[in-house]
């Protein structure tokens, strides 16, 4: 009987959707809504590993989905990592800076409706300046690594089971 | 091992029970403690950081391991002790919600009976959120506390009725695969 399709390119694609969405300064904004790139990569791997499964092999199940998402995660960690940090070593902190805009202009806004005291736009800046200014050592490095393959898997594998739930399981019929 | 016989076919038949019928419990448990931790570590962020000294340095780790996956934006927070949440007032509510459907669940059926709902239910429960931030981004309107609070937990809430059934199923099929394979399941029969 046929087994299961390699799970490397659904794994490796799936990873570096992952890695893109939360590496890529302004494209990784996404991540700030419950880290919806992450589900995003850890549904499309799950999709990708569905449709490498041809009639006669056993079928596509949710524990398939759960493995690929969770791989897809550690993977796009890796992949976040490096991206990541090639950025900031190319053209410095970018992301930081596209980030200090974006708060700049919601806390801009937020002062003219009132919502926040005066004064404390001023202060968030200056924290803001403080963060964009840090420099890149590999403590910083092995931190964000930390973090990243901690939450990127969890989120993957998450992604991967919305997957399966959104796909369904895919019937293929076995020999007699 | 010398002198033991393990018949595979007896121990898959007679755990095969334990295995479909206790464990997606377990795995229940296991999840819902999971996010329960979760949300405490949201709630414990400001405590710490309000303890000053003593706790402030666990406080700021929380924040910087939460600062990964929120903006973290003050204003965009819910405070407490006069510090903001972990996250922010929509990733609180999306937690929040997920955690208190995980609690409702059994409630209202036993987890390993739990059926995924149709997939329109999940996308009309994401709707309203992703039209609001869609809004929000595109300056139709301001997005207030309510309006994310509300589309945040609708959309936390209807998670876990698509999540938990894939999940304790696939829990149940690893485990499966694993003693078939003579793992740990398979030794523990022994």
């Amino acid at each position: 009987m046929p087994e299961k399709p390699n799970k490397q390119r659904a794994v490796l694609l799936g990873g570096l959707v992952i890695g893109s969405l939360w590496g890529i300064p302004f494209v990784n904004m996404i991540n700030c809504c419950c880290c919806a790139g992450i589900l995003l990569g850890g549904i499309m791997a799950s999709y990708l590993y569905r449709e490498e499964f041809v009639e006669g092999m056993p079928p596509f199940e949710s524990s398939d989905a759960l493995i690929t998402g969770l791989l897809a995660g550690i993977v796009g960690a890796l992949v976040a990592t490096f991206i990541s940090n090639l950025i900031h070593l190319a053209f410095g902190p970018v992301g930081a800076e596209v980030m200090k805009d974006i708060i700049e202009k919601v806390l801009q806004r937020l002062e003219e409706q009132g919502s926040i005291p005066t004064g404390m736009y001023d202060e968030m800046l200056e924290q803001l300046e403080r963060e964009i200014n840090k420099p890149l050592t590999l403590y910083e490095v092995l931190k964000d690594l930390l973090f990243s393959v901690i939450i990127l898997p969890i989120f993957g594998m998450l992604g991967g089971l919305l997957g399966f739930a959104i796909f369904g399981k895919k019937k293929t019929a076995q020999p007699a | 091992m010398a002198g033991i016989i393990v018949d595979k076919d007896y121990i898959c038949r007679d755990y095969a029970t334990e295995i479909f019928m206790i464990s997606p419990n377990r795995t229940y448990n296991t999840l819902l403690a999971l996010v329960t931790v979760w949300c405490i570590a949201i709630v414990a962020a400001p405590l710490l950081a309000a303890g000053g000294e003593v706790s402030g340095p666990a406080g700021s780790l929380l924040y910087e391991g939460f600062s990964r996956i929120c903006h973290q934006i003050d204003a965009r927070s819910f405070h407490i002790a006069g510090e903001k949440l972990g996250v922010c007032v929509r990733c609180s509510s999306i937690y929040f919600g997920f955690l208190a459907t995980l609690i409702a669940i059994p409630f209202i059926v036993s987890p390993n009976r739990l059926r995924t709902p149709s997939i329109q239910w999940l996308f009309l429960a994401l709707a309203p959120m992703i039209v609001d931030v869609l809004s929000y981004n595109l300056g139709i309107q301001s997005s207030p506390v309510m309006a994310r609070l509300v589309t945040g937990i609708l959309a936390g809430a209807i998670l876990p009725l698509y999540i938990v059934p894939s999940l304790l199923e696939a829990v149940g099929q690893i485990k499966m695969s694993l003693y078939k394979a003579g793992g740990f399941y398979a030794r523990k029969t022994q």
